[in-house]
């Protein structure tokens, strides 16, 4: 046991607190998880310091599963990519925490709430933490089922529990990908242990390609459900239905970079198959550019957000398609960051107006240089980043230049959409006041509101030391022995800027001119057609909604009532309760057919038989005239005649029904045997 | 009088729930038979805990063994012995049994005496079937159990009870004959009942086929897989509480436990040539039950639907032949003896305070009932394998072994799962978020401090075993490996792909 092991407790322990006695806390919950997370926090930071000093930790825990071949012992293994997404994870859980502790004043389910977050902070920490593919499956499902009970923590809304339901099947349809690729991992590499793993791909285990790209496919479908790639990005709008902080806290912190942090994980195992990269890329640049798209027509501030998320997650994705594994890290903190504080602005505005907002074109001014702040670092660092240094010589080493240039493209498209969402958002969305006379009383703001600019400065900073800090070559070192390296390519760290980097800077800055240009134009009855159309398309979200509910959620329902009346109902059960009456038919018939029939025929035959015997014995016998013979005579005569009235049911009729059937039971075993 | 105690701890299992029935004979007074009926469970209780501390996990063969003569001239003895596979199904029933007990306290209104005697009983009955040695001993209580569970049906069950019962009667004596064919053949040919040593037999390979194919039956239709199922919705929904849970939590497994007691170790070849089609079946039934669990608007039926899912992956498991799939067969028997058990007792709370099993009677739960539905969501996400929970552990367990032998029946016994997913959390929506819809849900107490006693030993046990699985694992482990190594020795075993 270490201390690190402590990370994760201190978050369970505190949520275990809250669901044990919660109800006795009256809304003190924040007091116990906010200390809690803070020190997994202060931890992660002795975490990073000791990986700096001495490397990568290993903590081992225990033996989960000793079964036959399958041996699993759950540990932790601490790197330097372990340690960064700990820093973004519990450091932004603190500042959610902190930020709702007072916005969740007066709410029914407040320690409810504040258990959950803990218990999603301690889920997203033993992911990244996680030694074995295995553990790290288990808390990616536990993170699932955190934000399924955080989205519908507004219980009466239909729209809050609908969408929770969908976002844990969406992500459940998905995890069966990454179930089957942990257990594919387990028939290629033998074992689940993270760090054997990586050692066997590095040093080239001979396993066949085919199997890894399906292995990695596998697992990938994992990151697409929880990083809301394309076709599983549906869900990641929908989860806005939580409180404001948790979406905070999906998007910046925890669930959404599982995927990426997966594929940054695995990468050792990934790059060896070239057709697994292709298809990543491939999916990151897609959602990349239809995401970004979308979020500039929507009208919704969260949504606009959610689909801003969806976009830099798919250039995330993108990147580790390419191979850029230590730019998507990089990516990931960045947007971590700002993400978290756009959204307790959000917040901050939401609280003020008490609904979604309806990005206005002319609301009150209120300008927020902190959200610009935010914005510029948005739209220009990320671009700057990937486009620039070591990482142009991955673009460009790719053998399809075709492939090639179309990354580019999606690459600069989302850069370019990127921009004009942000600036747009950033421009119109947060000038929005409080609500004036005719939207009744504003909101009281409690006092700590005031201090969201501390919070947002906070951030803000720690975007600017992130930058500061990971500058490219200690970042690239730092994370090199984290990461896998695609083919022949050895990133050099020590290449400098190039004019390359000119090319995504003009570009930001051409979307944030056209955004300027179009402010406060919508479509109106001079643009084309098709034009419409497309905006209609987009604003649609491509009808990924609506397509699933129609061809698939409503058949899948309607099928299974189907089934059930013809198969069940129909088909089994008939056939079942058809067993009784038939059954006593077929008794029946054998009893009139057999018993009455052919048996009682015999008998009476017999009988009959008899009597006549008697007969032709009596005339024997009264030609004979023997006195004994007439004695006989008429006894059997009168046995004859009694056999003659026989009625069915006597016990001789039994008997000889008794002797006929194990006549034919013993010619039955005789056949057989 | 220690001696005689703990040389004869199984018949003392067998024997207390008998006792009970006899002690609830003179009892008067409602309360005083219940806290008697719950005295004897529990008592039985404190004996199943001494079995399992001093069961050694390190041996391969049957513990606590003992035998006594009852009719020599067939070679029929009272033989009874537990190993790591039985244990812990004694171990589940003994643990169900009190909760039973617990739940029918208010709901059962009516020949009270009756009703705990018939729960006594089948504990008994139940106790042999696992414990059993012979297999006449096994046949005889097998069939034992089949009567309570009718009687409870059809005298304390819903609406439709009669109809059930008679389907539930008819269903399993076919079962049972077929697996009297099958254990007479078994005899007849091996000269003695004796079910350790019906395994070293050479069987005339005609013969083999036939007496597989009738026990596979017999244990099929107890189990159910697929096309005998239809009795397990109709019973499960009609019966009294208590009865649903011992169906579900502990008369299921008899199937399960038969596969593994003596299909598997008396008929290796038979069995590895039966498998592809087995296997295909547990396929249909996890997808099927899945489906058909989708389609049902009332709540225990749901539930009972979900039961022929589960027991898909039992089979699946069990017919892998490797020790990933049977213990985590075993495992997923255990664990969903609790959950669907615990589910049981949930619906039954519900159903004693509305008497009404549709879901769409309710909803909006979580206002009035805040700890119900905290505990029902619980074993919602238990049911459906959430990992962290003992679900997860055996169907992980059953998907990597299975996985040995091909991966389609991985890919698709997971689309039952994401199935398991949709139908119990679309339940849980329907019954416990959102509003109220009728006006008896709106007027709802919540749990009492008795219904929270029947369902949180349920719950501990689930996450205590999904956490750390080892203990129960282990205890299997070295019986589960002696059933393998017949396949090995064999060279039935499926090799690793690789």
């Amino acid at each position: 046991m270490s201390i690190y092991t402590l990370i994760p407790l201190l978050p369970l322990g505190a949520a275990l607190t809250l669901a044990l006695f919660g109800r006795r806390l009256h809304g003190a919950g924040h007091r116990i998880v906010i200390p809690a997370v803070a020190g997994s926090f202060l931890l992660s930071i002795a975490a990073l310091r000791e990986v700096l000093a001495n490397g990568a930790i290993e903590v081992s825990l225990y033996r989960l599963l000793d079964v036959g071949r399958l041996v699993v012992d759950l540990g932790f293994y601490i790197d330097s990519l372990t340690v960064l997404l700990l820093l973004l994870v519990t450091g932004v859980s603190t500042v959610v925490q902190v930020y709702s502790s007072r916005y969740m004043i007066g709410d029914a389910r407040h320690s409810r709430f504040f258990g959950l977050t803990a218990l999603f902070t301690a889920a997203m920490t033993v992911l990244v933490m996680s030694s074995n593919l295995l553990l790290t499956f288990i808390f990616w499902e536990v993170m699932g089922l955190c934000s399924y009970l955080l989205i519908s923590h507004y219980a009466e809304r239909r729209s809050a529990y609908r969408a929770a339901t969908k976002v844990f099947l969406v992500n459940s349809i998905a995890d069966v990908g990454l179930l089957l690729g942990v257990i594919l991992t387990f028939h290629a590499f033998g074992t689940l242990n993270i760090p054997e793993i990586l050692s066997m791909a590095r040093s080239g285990v001979d396993n066949p390609t085919h199997v890894v790209t399906i292995l990695t496919l596998c697992l990938f479908a994992g990151a697409i459900g929880k990083s809301a790639q394309m076709p599983a990005h549906v869900w990641l709008p929908l989860a806005m239905e939580a409180p404001t902080p948790v979406s905070a806290l999906i998007h910046a912190a925890t669930m959404v970079n599982a995927g990426p942090f997966l594929l940054v994980r695995l990468s050792p195992v990934i790059v060896l198959s070239e057709t697994a990269m292709g298809v990543i890329a491939t999916v990151g640049g897609v959602t990349a550019l239809f995401a970004a798209i979308v979020s500039l027509t929507q009208t919704d501030v969260k949504r606009t957000l959610a689909y801003s998320t969806i976009s830099q997650l798919g250039f995330m994705t993108l990147l580790c398609g390419v191979g850029a594994f230590v730019a998507a890290i990089f990516h990931l903190l960045a947007h971590g960051f700002f993400k978290a504080f756009l959204f307790l602005s959000t917040g901050d505005v939401l609280a003020a107006t008490q609904r979604h907002v309806e990005t206005p074109d002319d609301g009150p001014q209120r300008s927020n240089g902190a959200i610009f702040a935010g914005a510029l670092a948005m739209s220009v660092v990320p671009p700057l980043v990937i486009f620039s240094g070591p990482y142009q010589h991955l673009w460009l080493s790719q053998s399809f230049s075709a492939a090639n240039i179309a990354l580019w493209i999606v690459g600069l498209g989302t850069v370019f959409f990127t921009a004009m969402t942000i600036a747009k958002s950033a421009a119109s969305a947060f000038r929005l006041g409080p609500p004036g006379a005719s939207d009744g009383e504003p909101r009281i703001t409690p006092a700590l509101f005031s201090a969201k600019h501390v919070i947002g400065v906070i951030i803000a900073l720690g975007v600017l030391v992130s930058l500061l800090l990971l500058i490219w070559r200690w970042l690239a070192a730092f994370l090199s022995p984290a990461v896998g390296v695609s083919g022949e390519v050895v990133a050099d760290p020590s290449t400098g800027f190039s004019a390359w980097i000119l090319v995504p800077i003009a570009v930001a800055i051409a979307g944030w001119a056209v955004a300027y240009v179009m402010r406060g134009r919508s479509p109106s009855h001079k643009t084309a057609l098709w034009q419409k159309r497309l905006y209609v398309f987009f604003l649609n979200k491509g009808y990924f909604d609506e397509i699933y509910d129609r061809y698939i959620v409503r058949p899948t329902i309607n099928t299974a009532g189907w089934l059930w009346r013809v198969i069940d109902q129909g088909i089994i059960d008939k056939f079942i309760v058809s067993m009784g009456p038939s059954t006593v038919n077929v008794s029946r018939w054998l009893w009139r057919v057999i018993d009455l029939g052919f048996i009682d025929q015999i008998v009476v035959a017999v009988g009959n038989r008899s009597v006549g015997i008697a007969r032709r014995m009596e005339q024997i016998d009264r030609a004979g005239t023997t006195k004994s013979v007439d004695g006989v005579g008429r006894g059997v005569d009168a046995s004859g005649h009694r056999l003659q009235g026989f009625q069915p049911r006597t016990l001789q009729h039994d008997l000889l029904v008794v002797v006929f059937w194990l006549a034919v039971a013993l010619g039955f075993f005789y056949l057989i045997a | 009088m220690s001696a005689i105690f703990a040389d004869h701890l199984l018949s003392w299992m067998i024997a207390v729930p008998f006792i009970g029935i006899a002690a609830l004979a003179v009892v008067q007074g409602r309360t005083a038979i219940l806290v008697s009926a719950l005295t004897v469970t529990l008592v039985e209780v404190a004996l199943a805990v001494r079995l399992w501390v001093g069961f050694d996990s390190a041996e391969q063969g049957m513990q606590f063994v003992e035998r006594m003569e009852w009719m020599p001239t067939f070679g029929i003895q009272y033989a009874v012995g537990v190993d790591g596979i039985s244990i812990l199904l004694v171990l589940l029933t003994v643990v169900l049994c009190p909760l039973c007990v617990l739940a029918s306290w208010n709901s059962i209104t009516t020949r009270v005496r009756a009703f705990m005697m018939l729960i006594l009983l089948v504990e008994g009955a139940m106790m042999v079937v696992f414990m059993a040695l012979d297999a006449f001993l096994f046949f005889m209580l097998w069939e034992v159990t089949m009567i309570p569970m009718y009687f409870m049906i059809v005298l304390w069950g819903g609406p439709d009870r009669v109809a059930a019962g008679l389907k539930f009667v008819l269903y399993s004596l076919t079962g049972s004959l077929f697996l009297l064919v099958g254990i007479l053949g078994l005899s007849l040919q091996a000269d003695t009942f004796d079910i350790q040593s019906l395994a070293g037999v050479a069987y005339s390979p005609d013969s083999q086929f036939w007496i597989f194919l009738a026990l596979f039956l017999g244990f099929s239709i107890k189990l159910p897989m697929l096309p005998f199922h239809t009795w397990l919705p109709d019973a499960h929904s009609e019966a009294p509480t208590a009865g649903s849970v011992l169906l579900a939590g502990v008369l299921l497994k008899m199937g399960g436990y038969g596969f593994i007691r003596f299909c598997l170790p008396i008929f290796p070849e038979v069995s590895t040539s039966f498998a592809p089609f087995v296997l295909w079946l547990s396929i249909a039934a996890i997808l099927y039950g899945g489906y058909m669990a989708l389609a049902q608007s009332d709540l225990k039926r749901l539930v009972a639907y979900s039961s022929v899912s589960h027991m898909g992956f039992v089979t699946l498991g069990i017919f892998s032949f490797n020790s990933e799939g049977i213990e985590g067969a075993i495992l997923q028997m255990v664990t969903h003896g609790i959950t669907t058990g615990a589910l049981f007792l949930m619906v039954g709370q519900l159903y004693d305070r509305t008497h009404s099993r549709s879901i769409a009677d309710y909803g909006g739960l979580h206002q009035r009932m805040p700890r119900f539905v905290a505990v029902l969501s619980l074993f919602v996400v238990a049911s459906f394998g959430l990992p962290a929970t003992s679900n997860f552990i055996g169907e992980f367990l059953i998907l990597v072994g299975v996985s040995y032998e091909h991966f389609i029946f991985v890919v698709l016994a997971m689309g039952g799962i994401v199935l398991g997913a949709a139908y119990m959390l679309w339940m849980l929506q329907r019954v416990a978020l959102g509003e109220a819809r009728t006006e008896a849900a709106r007027g709802l107490t919540d749990l009492s401090v008795r219904e929270m006693v029947t369902v949180l030993p349920l719950a501990i046990a689930v996450f205590g075993i999904g956490i750390y699985p080892g203990p129960f694992l282990e205890a299997m482990d070295s019986t589960v490996i002696y059933v393998v190594e017949q396949f090995e020795q064999a060279g039935l075993a499926i090799a690793t792909p690789n």
